[in-house]
């Protein structure tokens, strides 16, 4: 069971969170514009890197509040916690997807 | 009891109480502190139990729950360890796997047919033709599987608890704690696990020197310096059974299951004790080194009269010595090794005049009646590896022990992706490297030697504190030589040519067993232990991993780390199904009405997590029960319970805005005190949830959501905002109001009399309108809404009110013949109103406009979540739609919920709501069609159940007074 | 090559059974194939049977980067049905199981295939109205399915509890009684040596790096063996399908999760069906050598680690005893991890992909094992014709963009 640190209540067990799923999927600015490829593509696509990867969790048995995690898909190890609209941060040892 | 030593021998006995318990219906008597399997052997007794496929008899082999021969029925639960059992008075033991007797199985005789069973023969027979494989099928189930299991066993009681230790050593050895010690001296918290009943580990049964006084001094320095650190928690008897993410670990004790969090972890198990492969070394009397040391130690039983020690090590010439000590003849060393090193145990063997012979090994045993035991050993002098002179002598004995060398009892670290490699200087596999937090040290980590092992202890100790936090002093340093090279034979296996020369005792798989296999292409060592079932019994390979990675390493030419290990993965050992599952903590949330309902008789149905009455009455009423509620509803008046209903509050300059953007419809200029429609679709386009959302103030709404949706809602809600950081704030107030819905013509009249500062008259509070005032003195929102069609005001109150709110308008009602109603007869109002109920009338598809909600879509908003899927929609051809039905036909069946909707042969789609209502007399319903048969006087075919298609007119929604008159009289 | 029969077991005992031939050969890559499958699991082996028996392509190659059937094939529940809701499901799930029904014969390689039932829990009226809903759909596809009540259930199970007392009590549910279990393994291997039999080379040991491609075209694989030409791909590596798909520079609609299950120690019989209950995230069959075979739900978030968290296991047991309770005091005796593809209509996807050539099969979540047989029919077809099966049609990577999605969450005895 991981240990992540909620950046407002400090390390908690994952049982207390809700993981929410890649991070950094950019909303499309205008979303009628699009053609149909590029919606399915925003809405379905997933990077689904095996290697480090930038998703979002929600402690929703704490404070409730979202934030972005870096992991390791293949160890689990949590390498960065920061906030919801930080950048992604950039790291050499990206995942392979 | 024949075989028992005297006094001081039996660490673990308390001599002063004797116990009796039955094994195979006699009973026989042990100390208290015994063992199943050491009061029989200390009765005579060596047989325990059948193996799995030849039904050959088996006795213990490690006297420390490593292996699966000693496996046997106590009372209802089978598979139980004998050696790790201890008895208890009246205990019933009985052994397992046998048909007939246990001395007289016969289903021995299908070893006698081995030569037709080779392994994975299954595979290559039975299946033709394809009508006989079933009736095998029922045959081998009949003749696998260890122990029965009584058909009504309780689940019993298991619990759970956690703990949270800076540092967490498992292994109580000598090691582990001079671990412990160093790590408490540091401070913080340290949890000192062990599996035993006595900490010490090897301390308390192995030599480690000529007179054997050493370990018990060590052991007394040991456990004084223990007692001596307050910080230090022990826990024996527990096993640590796995490795999880972070340093989580599982630990097993009696009927608990402890969740441990430790910063720090030493790891200090151990290693097994391998044993030596050759001609029935399964017999019951072949028994590990390690194991005779234990019987007689720890138990005061004497293993046999006439022993032969089969050696690679100085362990071996100390069991000899112990042997001897016991007053068991040591008829022979024979030590595998051709010029053995001279130690202090080798040269106390010499000095007892032990014979010894060299360069050679136990060939064969040689069985006692019917396998029963073993009657002599004969030895061959080695020519090679795993090879032997034609000749052997025999030498007459009951026991053979075998101390042929280890490997590291490694399963915590390879869960926790430490890495272990093969070392070829001591032909053992090692500890290469260790993740972040977790620490080594001990026979685990290669150290033999007693002292070597008690530095790695203090190192391991002081490295973990400082790596969790306490620092502390300087390194301990590790002088003393390890010892592990000499201690384990590269090839301890003397393949047969008659076989039954085990690798894994538990599957009865001999050498050339997996030698076939190989030849046959299963080269892979996970696919050789899947074809054979080698390491896939209860003792989960622990003795045959090792041998089986030295075959497949010979056959291929492989190196041995090239040719890898098999994983370990939790659970490392004895874990109950029932520590897992525990007291099962499933919450279940009640309202504040809860109560009440019950003694109203209320048949509760789960909804979510919630309980909620799904109608009020006796189970063999429930129609009429239902009935009654829906017509006290359409006629006077019915009180239902929405407690459960999600509430969210919207606060902020942006709410109207974040309510635009969340939901369907359109938010920013709804009036203050009017209640709107909420929809939520997906980023799909999907329908996720509905409700009504009530505008207090321009920057204040309150939002309802469904029972079971209303925690996603929320979090859906809090995931956009993270990205569009409007300015609102939005809260979960589920649980901090009681809600209820009274409905019916009569239920202003009810209410009327008990509110304060709301005007209820239809021109002060109209239809949808929202108000805030008193009722009976509680402070409330009124919401006037109508779900079930009928006038009607939704109150919602604080939680902690919800029992006074209902006793006062139970009280209120009942001069109207209010009743209260459940979530069926609702579902039936509703139904006649045309309402969906999410996920009931929608799937996991379904969009607005099959669901015929495209009225509930703004038109003109910039953006709302979902809404490009929904314009594609739109666009789009739909291929079903969501019409009411009604069938007229009195004498038609009725069709029930997802009954299909048919045309031809092609299935178009299907009934999500129906019912017979009473007020239109018909039965109507809500189905799925396709968009062409969708029109109003369209007739549609519902196959009801036996075949039979009823027509059933498309019609107008909603069914019950479509013009809304009665909602808003 | 050496038939499998009693008679041959005979044969070969006179020689200790040192002799059996080998059942698939090793052979180096060679250089170029007509169609290379990346993935040595029981789709990809199904694959080139298939693509071999069914349409004469049988240069072939099968490349596995570890061991056969090392993936989810060895690490299932080994559960078999066609009870699926939707009819394009339905169909492909019912293909499969009737291939699965002459599987021993025609591979002359016993897999096992135990038709033992398999019974569908409900535990609230949604559950019973779902049931409801697919059985009443899948009979019209002519599957067999029927509904049961509590006492049914007692009869088929005799160890359930059905006390309405519980906190999930049984109140329904419904049968397919050609479902059942089948031997994992031994389907792979069957499926290698058929195959092999049949002159594809199976190559472990040889892990896919590269993937080239000229003007949209797949031209050859790059390998940990040396690069190998070859004009047709077939991709079928489940839980690592984005990676590849990422080496061909497209991504999928797929997230990859760990599914976990666990065997108990082996009991003489005492169920003799497959019991599965999607509210309370449980199923549960017994293996011929005596073990309770579990399975768990999917852990929530993406991995590649071949293991899960306690919680999962903890909570399915729990929900396992209250219906079971004789099972509290066995003991578990291993556990494992898979790593599903799980797509976001829960269903697979078997087609074309953007590349010309390269074509994949993926995003079976949970019901990978069961469609091993149909899922290889219908991919060989399509490598074999460059166009999918009437049965595949549905399942195209396409549908994401059309919006034609197929919904079989609910089809899964446990949530996506």
């Amino acid at each position: 069971m991981l240990l992540i640190e909620c950046p407002w209540c400090g390390p908690r067990d994952e049982a207390e969170f809700a993981c929410g799923g890649e991070a950094h999927i950019a909303r499309p600015a205008e979303p009628a514009a699009l053609s149909d490829a590029e919606w399915a593509d925003y809405l379905f696509m997933r990077k689904n890197p095996k290697g480090l990867h930038r998703e979002r969790w929600c402690h929703t048995l704490g404070c409730r509040r979202w934030f972005n995690v870096e992991r390791s898909t293949i160890t689990h190890e949590i390498t960065r916690i920061y906030a919801m609209g930080e950048a992604a941060p950039a790291n050499e040892n990206e995942g392979e997807a | 009891m024949p075989n028992r030593m005297p006094e001081p021998a039996g660490l673990l006995l308390d001599r002063s109480e004797t116990v009796e318990f039955s094994f195979e219906g006699r009973t026989y008597a042990g100390y208290k502190g015994d063992t199943v399997a050491s009061a029989l052997l200390a009765n005579g007794v060596g047989v325990l139990s059948r193996s799995f496929k030849y039904h050959r008899p088996r006795g213990p082999l490690t006297m420390c729950g490593q292996d699966s021969n000693t496996l046997v029925q106590i009372g209802h639960v089978p598979n139980r360890l004998a050696d790790q059992t201890t008895v208890a008075p009246g205990m019933t033991v009985r052994a397992q796997n046998y048909w007939g007797s246990l001395e007289n199985d016969r289903l021995a005789l299908l070893g006698l047919l081995h030569r037709f069973m080779p392994v994975g023969f299954y595979y290559k027979a039975f299946h033709k033709p394809r009508a006989l494989w079933p009736l095998w099928e029922k045959v081998i189930r009949r003749l696998t599987g260890l122990g029965t299991i009584a058909p009504d066993a309780p689940h019993g009681y298991f619990d759970k608890a956690y703990l949270f230790p800076d540092v967490l050593v498992v292994g109580g050895g000598p090691a582990g704690l001079a671990a412990a010690i160093q790590a408490a001296d540091a401070g913080g918290e340290v949890l000192l696990v062990d599996e035993n009943r006595a900490l010490g580990g090897a301390l308390n049964y192995a030599r480690f020197d000529a007179d054997g006084a050493l370990a018990d001094q060590r052991k007394a320095m040991l456990l004084r310096e223990l007692q001596a650190r307050p910080n230090i928690q022990v826990m024996s008897d527990t096993l640590c059974n796995g490795w999880y993410a972070d340093n989580w670990l599982a630990l097993v004790r009696g009927n608990r299951l402890y969740k441990v969090r430790a910063r720090a972890l030493v790891l200090a198990t151990g290693s097994y004790e391998q044993p030596l492969i050759f001609h029935n070394n399964d017999l019951p009397g072949v028994m590990l080194g390690s194991a005779v040391q234990r019987l007689i130690k720890l138990y005061g039983v004497r293993p046999g009269s006439r022993a032969v020690v089969a050696t690679a090590n100085s362990d071996g010439y100390g069991v000899a010595l112990d042997l001897a000590q016991a007053g068991v003849e040591v008829a022979c060393i024979v030590d595998l090794r051709a010029d053995p090193p001279a130690d202090e145990l080798t040269a106390a063997a010499a000095r007892r005049h032990l014979p010894v012979l060299v360069g050679a090994t136990v060939w064969e045993a040689e069985p006692e009646g019917r396998n029963m035991g073993v009657r002599a050993a004969r030895i061959a002098r080695i020519t090679g590896e795993g090879t032997c002179a034609a000749s052997a002598d025999s030498f007459a004995c009951d026991l053979i022990a075998m101390s042929v060398g280890y490997t590291p009892a490694a399963p915590l670290v390879y869960q926790a992706r430490g890495r272990v490699r093969y070392d070829e200087e001591s032909a053992m596999f090692a500890l290469a490297e260790l993740p972040a937090h977790i620490f080594a040290a001990g026979s685990l980590s290669g150290a033999f030697n007693l002292d070597a092992a008690l530095e790695e202890g203090y190192r391991a100790g002081w490295q973990a504190a400082g790596d969790a936090g306490f620092g502390f002093g300087p390194e301990p340093a590790c002088v003393n030589p390890k010892d592990a090279v000499g201690r384990t034979h590269p090839w301890p296996i003397f393949r047969h040519p008659k076989g039954k020369d085990f690798v894994d005792f538990d599957e009865d798989l001999q050498v050339h067993d997996l030698e076939n296999a190989l030849t046959e292409g299963y080269e892979h060592i996970e696919l050789l232990k899947r074809f054979t079932t080698n390491g896939m019994g209860p003792s989960q390979g622990r003795h045959a991993s090792v041998p089986a990675v030295r075959l497949v390493s010979k056959a291929t030419g492989a190196a041995m780390d090239e040719t890898g290990n098999t994983t370990s993965r939790p659970p490392v050992g004895q874990v109950k199904i029932g520590h897992l599952a525990g007291r099962a903590f499933e919450p279940v949330r009640y309202t504040a009405m809860h109560f009440r309902h019950l003694e109203l008789g209320a048949k509760m149905m789960p909804a979510g997590l919630w309980l909620r009455p799904e109608y009020y009455g006796a189970a063999p009423t429930r129609s009429e029960a239902i009935r009654a509620e829906v017509k006290s509803v359409r006629e006077n008046v019915g009180l239902i319970d929405v407690s459960t209903l999600g509430g969210l509050e919207v606060r902020g300059p942006d709410a109207a805005e974040f309510m635009n953007r969340m939901y369907t419809f359109a938010y920013l200029k709804q009036p203050v005190a009017r209640a709107r429609y909420v929809m939520m679709v997906d980023i799909g386009g999907v329908i996720v949830d509905d409700g009504i959302a009530c505008r207090w103030h321009d920057d204040h709404f309150y939002v309802t959501a469904t029972t079971s949706g209303a925690d996603a809602v929320y979090r859906t809600m809090l995931w956009y905002n993270a990205q569009w950081r409007l300015n609102v704030d939005v809260t979960n107030v589920t649980a901090a109001y009681a809600a209820v819905n009274i409905a019916g013509p009569q239920s202003r009249a009810v209410l009327e009399p008990l509110c304060e500062g709301v005007d209820l008259s239809k021109e002060a509070f109209p239809y949808m309108g929202v108000r805030e005032g008193h009722v009976a003195g509680i402070p409330a929102l009124f919401l006037r809404v109508g779900f079930v069609g009928e006038l009607g005001y939704e109150v919602h109150v604080p939680a902690s009110y919800g029992e006074a709110l209902w006793d006062a308008l139970m009280a209120a009602g009942q001069s109207h013949g209010m009743r209260p109603f459940g979530v069926e007869a609702q579902r039936l109002l509703r139904l006649e109103k045309g309402h969906i109920i999410v996920s009931q009338d929608t799937d996991g598809l379904t969009t607005p406009h099959e669901a015929d909600m495209a009225w509930a879509i703004a038109g003109k908003k910039p953006f709302y979540v979902g809404m490009r899927s929904v314009s594609l929609q739109a666009e789009g051809r739909l291929t079903r739609k969501l019409v009411g039905f009604e069938i007229t036909d009195r004498a038609a069946p009725q069709p029930k919920e997802c009954h299909l909707v048919i045309r031809g042969d092609e299935i178009t789609g299907r009934v999500t709501s129906v019912a017979f209502s009473e007020a239109l007399e018909k039965v109507i319903g809500l189905a799925y069609v396709a968009s062409d048969q969708a029109d109003e006087g369209s007739t549609i075919e519902i196959k009801v159940d036996g075949g039979e298609r009823v027509p059933a007119a498309v019609v107008k929604l909603p069914f019950y007074d479509p013009d809304g008159a009665r909602q808003e009289m | 090559m050496s038939r499998y029969s009693i008679f041959s077991l005979i044969r070969h005992a006179r020689t200790g059974h040192r002799d059996w031939p080998r059942a698939w050969r090793s052979p180096e890559p060679k250089p170029a194939y007509d169609v290379v499958i990346v993935g040595g699991g029981g789709h990809g082996l199904a694959t080139a049977y298939y693509l071999a028996k069914e349409h004469g392509i049988a240069n072939v190659a099968v490349l596995e980067k570890g061991w056969l059937g090392g993936g989810n094939t060895g690490r299932n529940t080994t559960v078999i049905r066609s009870n699926y809701l939707w009819d394009s499901s339905a169909a492909l799930y019912e293909k499969s199981l009737q291939l699965f029904e002459g599987l021993s014969q025609e591979l002359n390689f016993n897999v096992m295939l135990s038709q033992r039932g398999l019974v569908g829990l409900a535990h609230t009226q949604h559950d019973l109205r779902e049931i409801a809903r697919r059985v009443n759909a899948i009979r019209l596809n002519g599957i067999d399915s029927e509904l049961l009540t509590p006492a049914q259930i007692k009869e088929l199970v005799p160890i359930i509890n059905i006390s309405p007392t519980v906190r999930y009590p049984v109140i329904g549910g419904s049968i397919q009684r050609r479902g059942g279990v089948a031997r994992h393994d031994a389907v792979a291997w069957g499926l290698a040596r058929g195959a092999d039999m049949r002159g594809v080379d199976i190559i472990e040991n040889c892990a896919v790096t590269g993937i080239r491609r000229e003007g949209g075209r797949v031209t050859g694989l790059e390998t940990t063996r040396g690069a190998i030409a070859t004009g047709k791909v077939g991709i079928a590596v489940a839980g690592h399908s984005s990676v590849l798909a990422a080496m061909a520079g497209f991504r999928l609609p797929i997230e990859s999760h760990p599914l976990q299950a666990l065997v108990s120690e082996p009991i003489k019989p005492i169920i003799d069906t497959v019991v599965m209950s999607g509210t309370v995230h449980v199923y549960v069959s017994q293996s011929d050598r005596g073990e309770l075979v579990m399975g768990a739900g999917i852990d929530v978030f993406n991995s590649y680690a071949q293991r899960g968290s306690l919680p999962v296991i903890e909570s399915m047991l729990a929900a396992a005893v209250e219906l079971f309770p004789i099972f509290s005091r066995l003991k578990m005796m291993r556990k494992w991890g898979g790593i599903v593809d799980v797509c976001p209509d829960a269903s697979p996807i078997i087609g074309l992909t953007p590349v010309d050539g390269l074509y994949l099969n993926c995003g079976w979540g949970t019901g990978g094992f069961k469609s091993t047989p149909g899922s290889g029919w219908v991919f060989a077809h399509t490598i074999a014709t460059g166009a999918p099966h009437p049965l595949n049609a549905a399942f195209s990577l396409e549908r994401f963009h059309s919006g034609a999605l197929i919904d079989e969450h609910g089809a899964a005895a446990v949530a996506h």
